[in-house]
């Protein structure tokens, strides 16, 4: 905001008020948010733009300004609430308008009807590769390839994280949730630099995923082996169990047996798949002469043949 | 729901009579009422930043009265475009992984000329 008003205008110190309007609508026509939806670099410009003609255009302010008693950033405008913001949203539907897709070949038919548009615009960049063509000589630089081991639960959770490359460079990445070993995660235009006005390429980051001593992944789902005492599985409670974002608390039925498996719902990879807890009952490391007296005479009464249906079976 | 008075207030520049021309024209769209409905229309937050928009093309930017629904329809078209997109990016991004990259790379294959 430290900068000169004028230039912001691109007008002259000596500009007439006529000029400093000229100069502002020529922008504000190029750069109003509403005009731009989805680009955040023109708003940043035009808040400038604005506040500079807020300035500029009032005779007492410029006045002011000029004689330095305000500076630039002497008037905020309240922040203001654009169209746009809207007109993606619920409120905006009525207005959206859905004429025209007949080009769309085998889609036409969906275009204009199917969707009701959600929340947001996933993925940012949605601002292309720049011009095609260009000047004569000019080629696209290469892609350049790296590999990059993480964490089981940077892939799992996603993360960012700076790369050094091979060169002493360094590249910022942002590993998605849910990155999985071999996927490759394409950085535009941080490959090799392009001939003449060709645009840079891009870096191709094949991602290996290092496994968790205590977490394995089948799909979304999350599998756990979870040691239970002996106490545990008989009287069954509530347990601790390590998930990908942090422990909960699970309940075991009574009875618990080895091999049972319990599913957390929603707790497996961005949510979209479940953790698997499979019990494992766990002894004692001794056996004392408690245990061992109780289960003597427990047994006298109580026997049970847990392999009968094996039996039957085979 | 926001009333003709609310819009007027929180727009500058923005008459009763200037505000009815734009719902006359179609440009803004209140809460439709029905002939019984003794309730006035009612305006969404969506239109009150749509009367600011329409204001601020004529005043500021200083566009034509007759150029400005030529300028919202085209607004609106690219709204409508931005949200099929969005929902046919959702749509890709459900898909699983290898076709994902499969659409990726035909869409820069085809970018690429």
């Amino acid at each position: 905001m430290a900068e000169d008003l004028y230039s912001v205008l691109g007008v002259a110190k000596t500009a007439s008020a006529d000029e400093i309007t000229k100069a502002y609508r020529k922008l504000a026509k190029k750069l109003h948010p509403d005009l731009n939806p989805g680009d955040t670099a023109a708003e940043e410009k035009f808040k400038e733009i604005s506040s500079a003609y807020s300035i500029l255009n009032d005779e007492d302010k410029r006045g002011q300004y000029d004689r330095g008693e305000i500076d630039a950033s002497g008037q905020e405008r309240p922040e203001a609430r654009y169209y746009r913001e809207y007109a993606g949203g619920p409120e905006g539907t009525r207005y959206r308008s859905s004429a025209g897709y007949e080009d769309m070949g085998d889609f036409s038919d969906l275009f204009g009807d199917m969707f009701s548009g959600g929340a947001g615009m996933h993925g940012a960049g949605m601002h292309g590769r720049g011009q095609r063509g260009g000047a004569r000589f000019s080629m696209p630089g290469q892609d350049a390839q790296y590999h990059l081991d993480i964490g089981f639960l940077d892939a799992v959770n996603g993360t960012k994280t700076r790369i050094t490359l091979p060169d002493g460079s360094t590249l910022d990445v942002t590993i998605p949730p849910g990155v999985t070993g071999g996927q490759v995660l394409r950085l535009k235009g941080k490959g090799h630099p392009g001939l003449g006005k060709g645009p840079p390429g891009d870096a191709l980051v094949e991602v290996g995923v290092k496994p968790h001593p205590v977490f394995t992944r089948e799909g979304n789902d999350i599998v756990v082996d979870l040691p239970i005492s002996l106490d545990e599985a008989v009287l069954g409670g509530k347990v601790e169990v390590p998930t990908i974002a942090g422990k909960v608390a699970m309940t075991v039925r009574p009875g618990a047996s080895s091999g049972q498996t319990l599913r957390l719902k929603g707790r497996g990879v961005k949510g979209k798949g479940d953790q698997l807890v499979k019990l494992n009952v766990t002894m004692p490391e001794t056996i004392d002469d408690d245990l061992k007296r109780f289960i003597e005479e427990w047994k006298q009464t109580h026997a049970y043949d847990p392999r009968r249906t094996m039996k039957e079976q085979a | 729901m926001l009333t003709e008075e609310d819009i007027v207030a929180r727009v500058s520049r923005l008459t009763v009579t200037r505000l009815r021309v734009f719902v006359s024209q179609g440009l803004i769209k209140p809460e439709a009422v029905r002939p019984e409905d003794v309730a006035p229309p009612g305006y969404s937050e969506a239109d009150l930043a749509r009367a600011a928009l329409i204001c601020n093309l004529e005043d500021e930017m200083g566009f034509n009265e007759d150029d400005v629904p030529v300028l919202l329809s085209l607004i609106d078209q690219i709204h409508g475009l931005r949200s099929e997109l969005r929902g046919f990016v959702e749509v890709v991004e459900a898909l699983p992984p290898e076709v994902r990259t499969t659409v990726r790379l035909r869409i820069e294959q085809r970018r690429r000329g």
